[in-house]
């Protein structure tokens, strides 16, 4: 039982991060109708990044947090404005610009992945900072890091979900993901608003990265498992709805850890995928998803 | 007077007078002209690291080639190509070590399992498309690597060693020479069935089906059969690539040989040659694989350049080499008869 309750507190925390990153992917596909194949490389650069803002400043972890997640949001501007931008002028069709978005994103990530490592090098980093003793229910040692999560995580998404819905500028941002030409007609600044997008999505997946950090080490090849794992998420939760992304990112987590728990542990980065085939092939929609864009 | 054309349109067009000189001889005679060119190779090549390098290129034709069908031409974007090479590669490597088939036979038992795997991805594209069928076959391709990483019977990480190379009677495939003359066989037989089945009315129907579903239906083509067809034909390639990779000395596997970034340079290929140009595949395992060669000293970073240069051409070549190469000729036809044209106004005003 307590075996069984330590699981439970691990896979939700983990799941949390799989939803933050999912957070990211889900509002780019909602507000460009393009999947970010390149998302799981801002997590692993903004893991870096913490670490990098720890070293060199001294500061104490909320503010490394802080600190990676704006710069990954810059660089996601940058990359947004330099590179894909001329593939999603078109709108966004799946055949031909989503095909070209996939094969983009997927060049983007390997390349990302290299200037990583150029940086950092191959080697795992652990993360400079220690929380102390871990703290201990019942006969269960849980370190502090997975409860640092939980809070982390529940901050960033009610900062996001009180930007979307109670701002003007949040409003804008959902009008773009609604339509993007009627949104343009009343005087939103589309193109802004999906660099803000970009930014905030990037800034996203490096709080992921940096919440992660503690747990795990921190290597250049993180990206990839990470990017499927949210994409499972994601679906699981219902692509394009914010809520679901959390809701799906602990599923996944959960999933993913009784599993490994209880049946074999070392196919434990197989099971994200099979919940993803299986809910893709048998409810596309996901738990929490309402639209799905199908092209006419 | 007649002007003279430029100097490239009348190369092409020597070319093409030749091919269609050696078709009227025998359709098949191109092909048997080029098998000649290619035979001698190891002869030409002194160096026994070039000679790998030219099998290692053939099976990565047959892998471009196979994968350029279903993704140019059908149009259904598929990235767990490298799982289906995989499990070619391991289903014939556990038939010869664990079995004791020969080749012969656990070749086609790979191609068959393979063929099974491939309807396996295919399933998923009858209801998903674009981005979600992405995540599905990278989802599928991943996983067959983690698989093999984690299951004991199949080496696990040490990889698994000791596949023999194949043999007819006494003769055994054991050099890197000897191989070459079973690799570029079963290449050029593959690119010969990729020209017959893209120009036939199959191909025609991929491509129907990529630009327009629905039209496609409408126009009588099954869609969900020639999506399948198309992951079928391409998995069947995937998986004579991997048994010859398999049985090719040092007959050694290791799941690190079938990673996502195998599947970038692979991607690298198809879109660097062309995304649905018939000589795509074929253009971009040869450039990519000499230019990976050349460059193998700044290996720190290949997939930087890999990386740069797949959004570069996706941005700003979407057609890829072989487009380019399209566009030129059509130009210079273009200035040729303008300026025949031009020539003939000239005279009559004369």
């Amino acid at each position: 039982m307590e075996l069984l309750l330590d699981f439970v507190i691990v896979g939700v925390s983990i799941g949390i991060v799989y939803g933050l990153v999912a957070l990211g992917i889900s509002l780019i596909f909602s507000g460009l109708d393009i999947v970010h194949f390149a998302h799981g490389e801002f997590y692993m650069i903004g893991s870096f990044l913490g670490i990098a803002v720890i070293l060199f400043t001294g500061a104490p972890y909320f503010w490394a947090l802080i600190g990676a997640m704006i710069i990954s949001g810059v660089l996601g501007v940058v990359v947004e404005r330099v590179f894909y931008r001329r593939l999603t002028r078109g709108g966004g069709g799946y055949t031909v610009a989503g095909m070209g978005m996939i094969i983009c994103g997927f060049g983007m990530s390997v390349a990302l992945q290299n200037v990583a490592y150029l940086l950092w090098g191959a080697a795992p980093h652990p993360y400079p900072v220690g929380f102390g003793m871990p703290i201990f229910l019942g006969n269960i040692a849980l370190p502090k890091s997975y409860f640092y999560i939980l809070i982390c995580a529940l901050v960033l998404m009610t900062v996001l979900h009180t930007f979307l819905t109670r701002t003007k500028l949040g409003l804008a941002v959902r009008a773009v993901a609604y339509n993007k030409d009627t949104s343009y007609l009343m005087g939103v600044n589309v193109p802004v608003m999906i660099s803000l997008i970009f930014g905030v999505a990037c800034a996203m997946a490096a709080a992921a990265g940096v919440l992660i950090g503690p747990i795990n080490y921190v290597q250049i090849e993180m990206g990839y498992l990470m990017l499927l794992k949210a994409f499972a998420a994601a679906v699981v939760g219902g692509f394009g709805s914010l809520p679901g992304a959390l809701l799906g990112g602990i599923v996944v987590g959960l999933f993913e850890t009784l599993c490994a728990g209880y049946l074999i542990a070392s196919y434990k980065d197989i099971y994200a995928f099979l919940l993803l085939i299986v809910v893709l092939m048998v409810r596309p929609t996901g738990l929490l998803g309402i639209l799905v864009k199908v092209k006419a | 007077m007649m002007a003279e054309p430029a100097a490239s349109l009348r190369f092409v067009d020597s070319v093409e007078r030749g091919l269609a000189r050696l078709r009227a001889i025998h359709p098949l005679m191109p092909w048997v002209i080029a098998a000649l060119v290619l035979a001698p190779l190891p002869w030409v090549l002194v160096n026994t690291y070039h000679v790998y390098l030219a099998n290692f290129i053939c099976l990565m034709i047959l892998l471009s080639v196979g994968l350029n069908i279903v993704k140019g031409f059908c149009g259904q974007v598929t990235v767990g190509h490298v799982g289906l090479y995989a499990i070619g590669a391991y289903t014939a490597a556990v038939m010869s070590v664990n079995f004791g088939t020969p080749f012969w036979i656990s070749l086609p038992i790979a191609v068959g399992v393979t063929l099974l795997a491939g309807m396996v991805v295919g399933i998923p594209s009858f209801r998903l498309e674009g981005a979600y069928l992405a995540l599905v076959t990278l989802g599928l391709g991943e996983s067959v690597r983690l698989f093999i990483s984690a299951t004991e019977y199949l080496g696990a990480t040490n990889g698994f060693s000791g596949v023999p190379a194949p043999r007819i009677g006494e003769f055994r495939f054991d050099t890197y020479q000897k191989y070459y003359f079973l690799v570029m066989p079963v290449m050029l037989l593959g690119v010969f069935f990729s020209f017959q089945i893209l120009r036939s009315r199959l191909g025609r129907a991929f491509m129907a089906v990529r630009e327009d579903p629905v039209a496609a239906a409408a126009s009588g083509v099954n869609v969900r059969r020639h999506k399948m067809i198309a992951f079928m034909i391409s998995a069947a390639y995937a998986g004579f690539a991997g048994a010859l990779y398999a049985h090719m000395i040092p007959g050694y596997l290791n799941p690190r040989n079938f990673t996502v970034i195998e599947m970038v340079t692979l991607l690298l290929m198809v879109v660097l040659g062309g995304l649905g140009h018939i000589w795509g595949g074929i253009i971009g395992a040869i450039v990519v694989t000499i230019v990976y060669d050349i460059t193998k000293d700044y290996y720190h970073y290949s997939l930087l350049m890999f990386g740069m240069v797949i959004v570069l051409t996706v941005l700003f070549m979407p057609k890829g080499i072989g487009g380019i190469i399209d566009r030129f000729i059509a130009t210079r036809r273009f200035i040729a008869i303008r300026e025949r044209q031009a020539e003939a106004a000239r005279d009559e005003a004369d």
